[in-house]
């Protein structure tokens, strides 16, 4: 049980030029709740794919428990990926029922719970003679979230699992992820560009801006070193003088910067009683952290 | 435990100060048992390893105890302990924050005086 997922140097080029990631490290220890962020774009679901060898990676190499896990059937069967369901296939509508994709995942995962997955199909109000594509965008959601649940996978992965759902269901989902985590103690890899309300669910982050990793750590660790220094143009320019700035904007004669800095250098910048600092969330983190390296590229 | 939790505190600070507000106000009283880690993170939907730092926070300020495989409970003395602590605390955040406000907005020693015996016979 006590496995992690790494990848090492992960690099996946698309159409020969599109490099969707670019040399990406990133370990996953287990028994802890992960938050993969990024913006549409930056690299999550290919990071996913390759991470559940759903994609082949370019370059570089995934394991689990020291295995690799490219065609390797028996990692394969630990780690869950549950990724939206489309109702539309390549042949036509996904006539397939709610009921067949339960019964493809209690064959597919050695350690599916089937009462689990009863007690949230009814939970959730699914209907399991429904087809796909009769579900609503929720209920898809739903439907993936159940899986990712009842697989009872040591690594489960769920892919923008709060897209489509409503706020009372979103709610629904994370008090069940918690109470889940509780009883099990599994990892979790859950991507979202939805941070307002996941913030607090994630003790690590990982920080994924065009196909690179920006950051990764303790989110709490991570957040609490940037500041928002703001007060006279000229007093926060003197405040902040050989801070790293991350961006900036001015109103008037007022002005506001981002500053990353540890706890010493906040400290001096807490003396300086002309500008009022106060912290930031992780959202206004990742703003910033995206929009400056925009600027940087 | 009541309360919402805001953005301007690490969560793991909130948490112990709410928790040390209930012990204040006797909602948890000395030598009781106070909610797990697990049901902090349930009820304010937080990651149980921020939980568990702010109760580990109380821990090593002899606020709280744990009881071997029963769980955390509130230590003798902690009621005193906490105030002591927070009346540090109260000169920094609320003395200062209150004489500076009173003085941007010219309020003189005297008016502010009258104003604080008001609000205490209220």
């Amino acid at each position: 049980m006590e496995k992690t997922l790494q990848a090492k140097a992960l690099t996946k080029v698309y159409n020969k030029n599109k490099k969707a990631l670019d040399g990406v490290d990133v370990v996953f220890r287990p028994g802890c709740i992960y938050g993969l962020i990024g913006r549409n774009g930056a690299g999550k679901t290919t990071l996913l794919s390759c991470l559940t060898a759903q994609a082949n990676p370019t370059q570089g190499e995934i394991t689990y428990g020291g295995e690799k896990v490219w065609e390797n059937a028996a990692v394969l069967g630990e780690i869950c990926f549950a990724r939206e369901m489309s109702p539309i296939l390549f042949m036509g509508p996904n006539t397939y029922k709610v009921k067949d994709y339960l019964r493809a995942a209690r064959m597919y995962y050695p350690h599916w719970d089937e009462a689990y997955a009863k007690r949230l199909v009814e939970q959730f109000g699914l209907e399991p003679k429904k087809r796909i594509n009769a579900l609503s965008k929720g209920m898809l959601s739903m439907l993936t979230i159940v899986l990712a649940m009842a697989s009872m996978a040591p690594i489960t992965i769920l892919d923008e699992p709060v897209a489509g759902l409503d706020v009372v269901a979103r709610e629904q989902f994370y008090k069940l992820l918690l109470e889940d985590y509780e009883n099990t103690q599994r990892t979790f890899i859950v991507s979202t560009h939805i941070l307002e309300e996941a913030a607090t669910i994630f003790e690590e982050v990982v920080l994924l801006d065009k196909g690179k990793i920006l950051e990764q750590g303790n989110t709490e660790e991570l957040v609490s070193q940037f500041h928002y220094v703001s007060g006279k143009k000229e007093d926060v320019e003197q405040a902040v003088e050989g801070m790293k700035v991350l961006s900036q904007e001015t109103m008037g004669k007022t002005k506001g910067v981002v500053v990353r800095c540890g706890a010493e250098q906040l400290e001096i910048l807490q003396q300086n009683t002309t500008v009022d600092i106060s912290p930031m969330n992780l959202q206004k983190v990742f703003i910033a952290l995206t929009t400056s390296n925009c600027k940087e590229a | 435990m009541q309360g919402m939790l805001n953005e301007q505190t690490s969560i793991y600070l909130q948490i112990a100060q709410l928790m040390e507000n209930d012990i204040l106000k006797g909602v948890y009283q000395e030598e009781e048992q106070v909610p797990s880690t697990n049901e902090l993170a349930r009820m304010f939907r937080i990651n149980p390893a921020t939980a568990a730092k702010g109760v580990n926070l109380l821990v090593d300020e002899d606020i709280l105890y744990k009881k071997r495989g029963i769980g955390m409970f509130v230590a003798t003395g902690a009621v005193e302990r906490i105030r002591q602590k927070r009346k540090g605390a109260f000169y920094e955040n609320f003395v200062k924050t209150l004489v500076s406000e009173a003085k941007s907005l010219a309020i003189g020693n005297q008016e502010l005086l009258e104003m604080i015996q008001k609000a205490q016979q209220e």
